[in-house]
């Protein structure tokens, strides 16, 4: 186990290697610089500023000198705020963006489950009637439409939730509302993912012989169903997760979170070229880290499966 | 299941003559039992119908221009009555709402004489002599007649003019047809009708859902079929690429394509398709590659082979069209998934760009104005969730059609 998890997080590294190899070729190559704006700058101006910058050199020069800077989280100065650096936004926005993250993952999943429960066992009456229309609507319905919406319900109707800014302005009363809008879609996927697990557990072997040596129900699904239908919903986690800071870009605009999301959107339109990498990088990394929890925790549930 | 195997002309136990049936002809009345499937089927061909033909309906009166302006019919509520009464309502809340306030002020503060003499002299004398006539649709006019107001009050000035155009209004509202107009589902803030653009914005967000789609799918067949044939080194490799690009934060990368086009491209609606196809077509190749490796040791398989047929002919003749029902089931789900990404594109102002509109554009703009007007929000947000909900049930119900053994999984 020890040697499979070295090995996983060794395997980490070409795929980092890819991402910003592939992020950094790609945004350098791209026709205008993050100097070309309205007004004119002057060529000397112009030449001092691309070599305060290293924009000067040669290109694979600054790619192995962006490298060496990466490995020291060091991402350099923004191209647009002046008296930023980039290591200054990302860590004061990424604490609030994984905490908006993991609070909707675990709502998600929380929720989800719950309702998938509810809906397997109550099969095709109204419970799960209502709860499987929930979750096709949950799937349907843009991130971009329900955060909206809950801000003009919660928000301005009946006033009793902040409908923008963040924990320092409202405390914590102002996660809600991202936080359901973000976990919203994943609830839903995992509401009909859990109930599908469950509906095949529950016809499984193990729990007829569970309920014929006379377990109680509760014992039954609490113990033996839910445990052997969980591993479906873990697998998705990692899917989810990445869903879920993707959709941070959104949420965090709609509801005005100062998380990472809206400094790539702006960076991706200023073509502030150090803000961007460092955002993929960092976005990147959560995903991969994620993934592998993701991957770890599928071990310790599913006992049929060895690492080698 | 026995009688497909005999010869076409097959007859059964009652001499009646049996049709072989099709997957297709076999899917379609599986499908045709699946009601809500059904229903869903008949809406989203309603909306493609509709904006299809779109401009036919612009052309024939019925439809009005999305792009055109009517200022004065600006920010009307969703209704069946025609605009001119609505624009008429409209003034005659706000000028008692300003009189309101004016009367509350003056309550407050003491009754101050230029007040009175604003609050005579504005309807009364100024706008018999001086209010312009209509000149074609354009009621606001901020020049001329204020000039001469004696009062700083932006209240009182605004209250002068709420009751000029109101004349004017009332004078117009037989004789000009613009003012007969029905918006029924309201209109933006620049006067346009919301109907007509969310009929539109559906024609790009449609147009790019089914071009990605194909796109997605074609390029999907090809590496997958390919990398599923030959198999070995070739196979391994591919599906290394493939398994990276799952890994990548997809969204993140088009949304740097789209910085990295800049302003100008994104007008060109290929650039959005093509950044959206680049990273949706991973699906469909993992998924055609598993089907073309189930079926290429298959007995007819070998037997085309046999014959003399070439890697061509297999794949496209023999391997493909026994993958399509998969393929089928995957760009059904597919298209929403498109629609739904150039939304998110256009929401973060990364998508198309104005004057065309998509769906993600319109809900944005309705955002800003969700406050005062919401129906400029829920209409076109409405309008989506309906063709999305409706796609996903069409989905799953070709999946469960084409694939009965699927039934009652996720």
């Amino acid at each position: 186990m020890a040697r499979y998890i070295i090995r996983r997080i060794l395997g980490l590294i070409p795929t980092m290697l890819v991402i910003i190899t592939v992020s950094f070729f790609m945004i350098r190559l791209a026709p205008g610089g993050p100097f070309a704006r309205e007004r004119e700058v002057p060529e000397a101006i112009l030449q001092n500023l691309l070599k305060r910058y290293h924009m000067d050199e040669p290109l694979p020069t600054q790619y192995f000198r962006y490298l060496g800077d990466v490995l020291r989280w060091d991402f350099g100065p923004s191209y647009r705020y002046r008296d930023l650096t980039v290591n200054e936004i990302i860590d004061n926005a990424l604490p609030v963006s994984v905490g908006l993250g993991v609070t909707a993952l675990v709502l998600a999943v929380v929720s989800g489950i719950s309702v998938g429960i509810i809906s397997a066992l109550k099969q095709n009456k109204w419970q799960d009637y209502t709860a499987e229309s929930i979750a096709v609507i949950g799937i349907s319905v843009p991130l971009f439409v329900v955060g909206p919406l809950l801000q003009l319900f919660f928000g301005m109707k009946l006033k009793i939730l902040p409908i923008g800014q963040w924990i320092t302005v409202h405390g914590l009363k102002a996660v809600i509302l991202p936080a359901i809008t973000l976990s919203f879609p994943y609830f839903a996927y995992i509401a009909r993912l859990s109930r599908a697990s469950i509906l095949e557990t529950l016809r499984s072997d193990y729990v007829r012989t569970a309920r014929a040596k006379g377990l109680p129900e509760r014992t039954v699904i609490w113990k033996h169903v839910l445990k052997g239908s969980l591993l479906p919903v873990v697998t998705y986690l990692g899917p989810a997760f990445s869903g879920i800071i993707v959709g941070s870009t959104v949420v965090e605009t709609t509801f005005m979170v100062p998380g990472l999301g809206r400094p790539f959107v702006q960076a991706a339109l200023n073509r502030d070229y150090t803000l961007i990498m460092a955002e993929v990088i960092v976005y990147s990394l959560i995903l991969v880290v994620m993934n592998l929890v993701v991957d770890i925790l599928y071990g310790f549930l599913d006992p049929r499966i060895s690492y080698k | 299941m026995s009688e497909q195997n005999k010869p076409s002309q097959a007859v059964n136990e009652f001499n009646q003559v049996m049709k072989p049936v099709s997957l297709w002809a076999d899917a379609w009345k599986r499908l045709r039992r699946n009601r809500m499937a059904l229903v869903s089927l008949w809406i989203v061909l309603f909306y493609f119908a509709v904006c299809l033909f779109a401009p036919l309906l612009t052309k024939a009166g019925i439809l009005l221009d999305s792009n055109e302006q009517i200022i004065q019919h600006a920010s009307i509520r969703p209704s069946f009555k025609p605009a001119g009464e609505l624009v008429i309502e409209k003034m005659e809340k706000r000028i008692a709402t300003i009189e309101e306030t004016l009367a509350e002020r003056g309550e407050q503060v003491a009754p101050a004489a230029t007040f009175s003499f604003d609050f005579g002299a504005a309807p009364g004398t100024e706008s018999a002599t001086e209010s312009p006539p209509a000149v074609d649709g354009f009621a606001l006019d901020f020049g001329g007649s204020g000039a001469d107001t004696s009062s700083s009050d932006p209240l009182v000035r605004e209250l002068k003019f709420q009751k000029e155009d109101l004349e004017t209004m009332k004078r117009e509202i037989a004789s000009n047809p613009l003012h007969k107009r029905v918006y029924i589902l309201g209109t933006d803030d620049l006067g346009r009708d919301m109907l007509a653009r969310i009929i539109y914005g559906g024609r790009i967000s449609l147009a790019i859902g089914v071009v990605g789609t194909l796109t997605a799918a074609l390029v999907g067949i090809i590496y997958g079929a390919l990398a599923g044939y030959i198999g070995g080194m070739l196979d391994n490799l591919m599906m290394r690429f493939v398994d990276i690009m799952f890994g990548l934060p997809y969204m993140l990368i088009v949304i740097i394509i789209m910085a990295m086009v800049g302003e100008a491209a994104r007008g060109n609606f290929v650039v959005l398709f093509i950044a959206i196809a680049l990273v949706s077509w991973l699906t469909i190749a993992r998924v055609v590659r598993g089907q073309v490796i189930s079926l290429k040791n298959a007995e007819f398989v070998e037997a085309a082979r046999s014959m003399g047929a070439n890697t061509s002919r297999i794949l496209f003749r023999h391997l493909l069209p026994n993958t399509m029902g998969v393929i089928v089931v995957y760009a059904t789900l597919l298209m929403p998934s498109f629609i739904m990404n150039e939304s998110f594109l256009s929401y973060l102002g990364l998508g198309v760009s104005a004057p065309a509109a998509s769906w993600g554009t319109l809900v944005s703009e309705g955002v800003r104005a969700m406050e005062l007007q919401p129906w400029q929000l829920l209409a076109p947000a409405i309008t989506m969730t309906i063709f999305l909900f409706c796609m996903n049930f069409l989905g799953d119900g070709v999946r469960d059609a084409l694939d009965p053994q699927s039934k009652n999984r996720t």
